[in-house]
């Protein structure tokens, strides 16, 4: 048996790379449709996915929202965000959700053509309205002119968003201290062995 | 095992600098040295370096249970007694182990020695599992070596097997260092590569930019809470800085986990000793607290060790190794024949720590040089190997990185 590996990462890219390193700027084919029918319907045309990556992905969406979508305490909260009439109870939209955390409602997906099991990403993406009627994702740092139609995409689109059930990593919170680490290893070169 | 003399790869240098490794030469000597190569057959590979270092790490492992269970061997460890809880809590939960190297003294001949245990913060990661790979890959291309030589370096896909193992898809872990090292960092970038490879997120943020929230868990340098922590830092340092009150309630899972504290303490060495005496991979070892006065022929070794300090006795005086609990890079250690320092560290870090004596194991001799083999542990296996070798017998911190193969 041979006793080496079949490949490696070579490359040491640095600090700034790293965190970038899944992510970079490299453009992917995505569409987004308002729901899975839509999906299907282009994909009968020969669109750029096939049935089955409309079912997927609809899928995928609809877990990630459950797990991902902004989550408010308040329906005035969510609406000032969504849009009246666009968001509803964590109870509704997933079974043993609070009834007074509130969430937008899905309003479509953004599908990506990823050459799939990549660390971190997800090629489907659940959108949600706007306030001002446009779309936007989990996290909000995007938003698009309309839930329906293709484009390029930067991957970095197709990051996972981070989960905002219960308390969980990734989320923002408030630094009360910074810098308590590395103090006992001052004036050493090297902390490895 | 043998040395081979071998052409360097013409373009070595600039792939090194290519691949952004950029501490192939240090401190302005070679770290990266491929003008030759170690050569071993499959059976020293095997059962002379793979096996051991898999069973010793399965013996390591009792020795933590052991430890743990002794309020005693905890202060012999020097864990500060704040913090003995938060090991023996790590223990307890299970918290995983991802990698560690032992170093080992082998000629080929005998059986490999124990020399340490790098359980916590062992860093040539990038060297072993990457640029080593690359150097094999090369010189099979280029026809220097044989079709079929083959390298004992899985360590990159066991990596990446490991983390797929201890972590759910997706998951985001934080890789942390202290700044400006680019040697600890090349470690810290190729675990990181393993972690996404298995598909999680990696993401890195220096030791020194690490905050704590208002609710008590650690926060990343954009205020992102952190979840999982590989930290390339000593344990022995982490609990003695500001935060480490901090690090129990955190809800922070640590990699290495903080019982990896026990291992790569050179008391392990004696704890070893008592619990496994006479294996074939282990030098006799004794806290030198019980031992100081008999060695240096003025009193009797304290009770508990008596019988197996006789029964060592000879092998000691022959020569003996005096090591800090704590220390990294050969830092204050000395070596004594017939009770004369014969070899001693410059560096004197850590002097003022309990110390542990074992028997000495000379490194073999190649050309000058003596190596020391770095095997390495991922998960509860050894998955490959890394040489290390120093004109002096402590290996320093100016060692040279040696590439090795399989012989077909």
């Amino acid at each position: 048996m041979i006793k080496r590996s079949n490949r490696v990462a070579i490359a040491i890219l640095g600090a700034t790379a790293f965190t970038l390193a899944g992510c970079r700027e490299e453009q992917v084919d995505a569409a987004a449709y308002p729901n899975l029918q839509s999906c299907l319907d282009d994909a009968s045309r020969g669109g750029i996915f096939t049935v089955q990556d409309c079912e997927t992905s609809f899928s995928q969406a609809q877990t990630l929202h459950v797990e991902a979508a902004p989550r408010y305490d308040a329906l005035e909260v969510c609406e000032e965000q969504h849009g009246d009439g666009a968001c509803g109870t964590e109870a509704t939209a997933t079974q043993g959700g609070s009834g007074s955390i509130f969430m937008p409602l899905l309003a479509g997906y953004l599908m990506g053509n990823m050459l799939g099991g990549r660390a971190g990403m997800s090629a489907a993406q659940p959108l949600y309205k706007t306030s001002d009627g446009r779309f936007t994702n989990a996290t909000r740092s995007s938003t698009f002119s309309s839930n329906s139609g293709s484009a390029k995409l930067n991957t970095s689109q197709f990051t996972r968003p981070a989960a905002t059930v219960g308390k969980t990593p990734m989320t923002r919170a408030t630094a009360s201290s910074r810098g308590g680490f590395g103090a006992s290893g001052s004036g050493r070169t090297g902390f490895g062995g | 095992m043998q040395k081979i003399t071998l052409p360097e790869r013409p373009h070595w240098r600039a792939q090194a600098k290519d691949v952004g490794f950029t501490f192939a030469d240090m401190h302005g000597e070679p770290y990266w040295d491929e003008t030759s190569a170690y050569a071993f057959s499959l059976d020293q590979i095997e059962n002379g370096l793979e096996d051991p270092a898999t069973e010793l790490h399965a013996m390591c492992r009792d020795a933590v249970a052991h430890i743990i269970a002794s309020e005693h061997l905890m202060e012999r460890l020097a864990i500060p007694k704040a913090h003995r809880d938060l090991v023996a809590e790590s223990w307890k939960r299970s918290d995983p182990e991802i990698y560690g190297r032992f170093d080992f003294a082998y000629d080929g001949q005998g059986p490999a020695k124990l020399l340490e245990y790098n359980a916590d913060t062992p860093t040539s990661l990038y060297e072993s599992a990457a640029f080593q790979w690359q150097w094999l890959e090369d010189q099979l291309a280029a026809g220097v070596l044989p079709e079929a030589t083959d390298q004992f370096n899985g360590i990159h896909e066991a990596l990446v097997t490991r983390f797929g193992e201890v972590f759910e898809e997706g998951s985001d872990l934080h890789f942390t260092a202290v700044a400006g090292n680019p040697e600890d960092y090349g470690t810290v970038e190729a675990l990181g590569w393993a972690a996404r490879e298995a598909g999680l997120g990696a993401h890195y943020c220096d030791l020194e930019k690490i905050a704590l929230s208002d609710d008590g868990q650690f926060l990343d340098d954009e205020d992102r809470r952190i979840a999982v922590l590989f930290k390339l830092y000593p344990w022995e340092d982490l609990l003695r800085d500001d935060y480490a009150n901090h690090i129990s309630g955190s809800g922070c899972l640590f990699l290495e986990p903080a019982w990896k504290a026990l291992l790569s303490n050179k008391g392990l060495l004696p704890v070893l000793w008592e619990m496994f005496e006479g294996h074939p991979n282990l030098l006799p070892a004794f806290f030198e607290a019980d031992v100081a006065d008999a060695i240096a022929g003025q009193g009797a070794p304290s009770e508990a060790v008596a019988a197996a300090f006789g029964r060592a006795e000879a092998q000691l005086g022959a020569g003996h190794v005096r090591k800090p609990i704590l220390s990294r890079e050969g830092a204050s250690v000395s070596i004594l024949k017939s009770g004369k320092v014969i070899e001693q560290s410059i560096s004197s870090d850590y002097a003022e720590l309990p110390r542990i004596i074992q028997a000495y194991a000379p490194l073999p001799q190649f050309d000058g040089f003596r190596p020391v083999i770095g095997a390495w542990i991922v998960g509860q296996a050894c998955a490959g190997i890394g040489i290390r070798e120093d004109r002096s017998r402590i290996t320093q911190d100016l060692s040279r990185f040696k590439p090795h193969y399989v012989t077909p």
